[in-house]
């Protein structure tokens, strides 16, 4: 595979998390297990992400009078959820980063070409100075993630700048994506084996959205 | 109808210190035995003993909860008074001696309730006993059974006169239980009093003192009390002050879990450590860095295989939890990773260990303890939070308190935020399979404020603004 480990991160495959993945992929998980687990894996996921962004050493005084030698973090954040599902990661990364400034991406398959179409996006107005956590839990053939990428870099936010977020990935996507933004990070809780002819995840968990958001019964 | 006296009950309200060494074990609790007749005034004697005392955690066990179960013939016959509770036969050694040896060993147990309507042991309740450092244990067969004897420190038979023990009884039951005065008497004396001369006076050759005239013999009694004091004062651990100036080794214990130190918890550390920070910012970066910690915790748990379909019909090769989490609090502090503990492990059980720091003695004192009944199950793990590991007093005396509930030592998981080495070391030597997982070692501790440099500063005020 043609991507380095710096720019695909993987979340360490504890036994814990191995385990939530088991049940969010199970068929049998009620929904609420569902949005229970899935919220746990997306706080670390992001947890993980804000590792990846630059920090200055701060050095602060404790109650006891003595010096803690630390970090602060430079560079502001906002999160990008491409529509629907995505929007089930922003509970997870509001929990980590209050107030953060969310902004959204319609993409749909267009009917005629096959190909995903950008249908709404509306960003904060400064997204071009801040680091983006564009937020999809499924990385398939990364079609969408690509337009949601292209779109962010219209709107000036330099590639280097984008950390895509997600749960389940497949190497046919994580080509796709890195192949294209050689510069842009993706972090994911796991890789799966591939895409089946349909072009679902294999294993996978079926569809996110439908399961979080409770449209698939 | 016998009387049915106190059952068991602790006595003071003030938290309860160290009961175990510093490494850790169990001292024996101090045990006191008190034989003599119905009505000779053991029961006084013995509140007289713990008023003397005037140290907390005192249970007085009374050996009419051992009285074994009657079948519903012999119910019958004792509804007649026909049955012969002045026996010694009609007690249940068994369960009277597991009783006392765990209380000995400082473990927790479940006292029985006897109901002297049903003359049958309560199914459905029992006393919980735990956290006694001394004991008395009272009955007019106290000093007759030989492996009971043998768990004695103390053994003490009250020697009152027949006649007053008489007049006594008398007066209880025809004016306090409203007996005639024609059956009291007629109990006595095919009951009481052979029961007496056969086998509860041949018991006073057992005793290591003999009190003439009971509770009205107060020096008898003081002295009595000044020797148990003794006793006890012998039994004393070393202070936090001592742990402090343990000198700890290089490298922790193996079983002391670090958060790896990404740019996240060194950032988040940055927060909470800053005096300036906001409540408002230290509680939300607290219940975050609860998360990460219980999230590390989480892999020292046993997991299984387990096989999934997913919603597209394919087959998952995952893992499963295998084990219960119960979570216990060490109260105030401890209760700053509840919020992590919700976020993590949902409608997880939660049990809470209040231990106060005694201002005179600067020594940790248990003052509560509330567990769920689920820490009894098989295969259940204890995640055991407080908010920061200074001495390691605390943490010592709230996983001892575990271990007397009978959990096993290697299925407690113990949580912080931040701990030093004095305390990481003290509880790892005493307790070497309690794993330990910290977000954050720092190096020093203080050893005249006990605090940790540089620490966070009193943590629970700062989460709770007090």
């Amino acid at each position: 595979m043609s991507y380095t480990s710096s720019q695909v991160i993987v979340l360490p495959q504890t036994k814990q998390l191995q385990a939530m993945l088991t049940i969010i992929r199970d068929k049998n998980t009620q929904r609420a297990d569902f949005i229970f687990y899935s919220d746990r894996i997306i706080r670390i996921l992001v947890e993980e992400g804000l590792n990846h962004l630059p920090v200055v050493e701060k050095i602060v005084t404790t109650p006891t009078g003595k010096e803690f030698k630390g970090i602060d973090f430079q560079g502001r954040i906002c999160g990008v959820s491409i529509m629907r599902a995505g929007e089930s990661m922003e509970q997870g990364l509001r929990d980590v980063c209050r107030s953060v400034r969310i902004g959204k991406i319609l993409i749909q398959r267009d009917e005629e070409t096959a190909l995903p179409k950008l249908y709404y996006a509306k960003f904060p107005p400064d997204i071009a100075s801040r680091y983006c956590l564009l937020l999809d839990p499924m990385l398939a053939t990364g079609g969408s993630a690509i337009k949601a990428i292209e779109t962010l870099i219209e709107y000036g936010v330099p590639e280097e700048r984008i950390l895509f977020l997600n749960l389940i990935a497949c190497p046919e996507g994580i080509k796709a994506v890195v192949d294209k933004f050689p510069t842009m990070k993706i972090v994911t809780a796991g890789i799966d084996q591939g895409l089946d002819d349909k072009l679902y995840i294999n294993p996978g968990l079926g569809d996110f959205g439908c399961r979080y958001f409770g449209t698939d019964k | 109808m016998k009387d049915t006296k106190l059952g068991t009950r602790v006595i003071a309200n003030d938290g309860r210190p160290p009961w175990y060494s510093h490494d850790g074990q169990n001292c024996d609790t101090y045990i006191v035995g008190i034989a003599g007749a119905s009505a000779s005034g053991k029961t006084s004697v013995a509140q007289r003993i713990i008023k003397n005392l005037n140290v907390p955690w005192v249970v007085l066990l009374s050996m009419d909860s051992f009285y074994k179960d009657l079948t519903p013939e012999q119910v019958k016959i004792a509804d007649n008074n026909d049955w012969d509770f002045d026996s010694p036969d009609s007690y249940d050694y068994d369960i009277l001696i597991e009783t006392i040896t765990k209380l000995k060993q400082g473990k927790m147990v479940d006292v029985p309730i006897y109901d002297f309507e049903t003359h049958t042991r309560r199914k459905d309740k029992h006393h919980t006993v735990y956290g006694a450092n001394v004991i008395i244990f009272e009955g007019i067969f106290g000093l007759y059974d030989k492996k009971v004897l043998d768990l004695l420190n103390l053994k003490i038979f009250v020697d009152t006169d027949a006649d007053i023990c008489l007049a006594r009884r008398l007066k209880r039951d025809v004016a306090e239980r409203g007996f005639d005065v024609q059956g009291v008497l007629q109990l006595y004396q095919r009951f009481v009093k052979p029961a007496y001369d056969n086998y509860v006076y041949p018991t006073r050759a057992n005793a290591d003192v003999i009190i003439p005239r009971g509770l009205e013999n107060l020096v008898a009694i003081d002295l009595l009390t000044k020797h148990i004091q003794r006793q006890l004062q012998d039994r004393k651990m070393k202070s936090r002050w001592d742990l402090a100036r343990i000198e700890p080794p290089l490298a922790p214990s193996p079983n002391v879990i670090v958060l790896k130190e990404t740019k996240q918890i060194l950032g988040m550390h940055t927060m909470m450590r800053d005096a300036n920070t906001s409540r408002h910012d230290f509680i939300f970066y607290a219940d975050r860095m609860a998360t990460l910690v219980i999230e590390r915790a989480l892999d020292e748990i046993p997991y299984e295989p387990q096989v999934v379909e997913t919603p597209t019909a394919k087959t998952f090769n995952g893992l499963k939890v295998a084990a219960q989490i119960v979570g216990v609090s060490i109260l105030r502090a401890g209760g700053t990773l509840e919020v992590g503990l919700r976020r993590v492990l949902g409608d997880i059980a939660i049990g809470k260990i209040l231990i106060q720091t005694d201002p005179s003695s600067g020594e940790p004192q248990l003052h509560y303890c509330k567990l769920p009944q689920s820490i009894h199950a098989p295969d259940c793990y204890v995640f055991l939070c407080d908010a920061v590991v200074g001495t390691g007093a605390a943490a010592l005396m709230a996983i001892r308190v575990l271990l007397d509930y009978e959990v096993p030592e290697d299925r407690i998981v113990f949580l912080c935020f931040l701990a030093g080495p004095q305390g990481l070391h003290v509880v790892s030597q005493a307790f070497p399979k309690v794993k330990i997982v910290t977000s954050f070692i720092d190096p020093v501790l203080n050893a005249d404020t006990l605090y940790l440099e540089p620490g966070m500063g009193q943590f629970a005020d700062r989460y709770y603004d007090s």
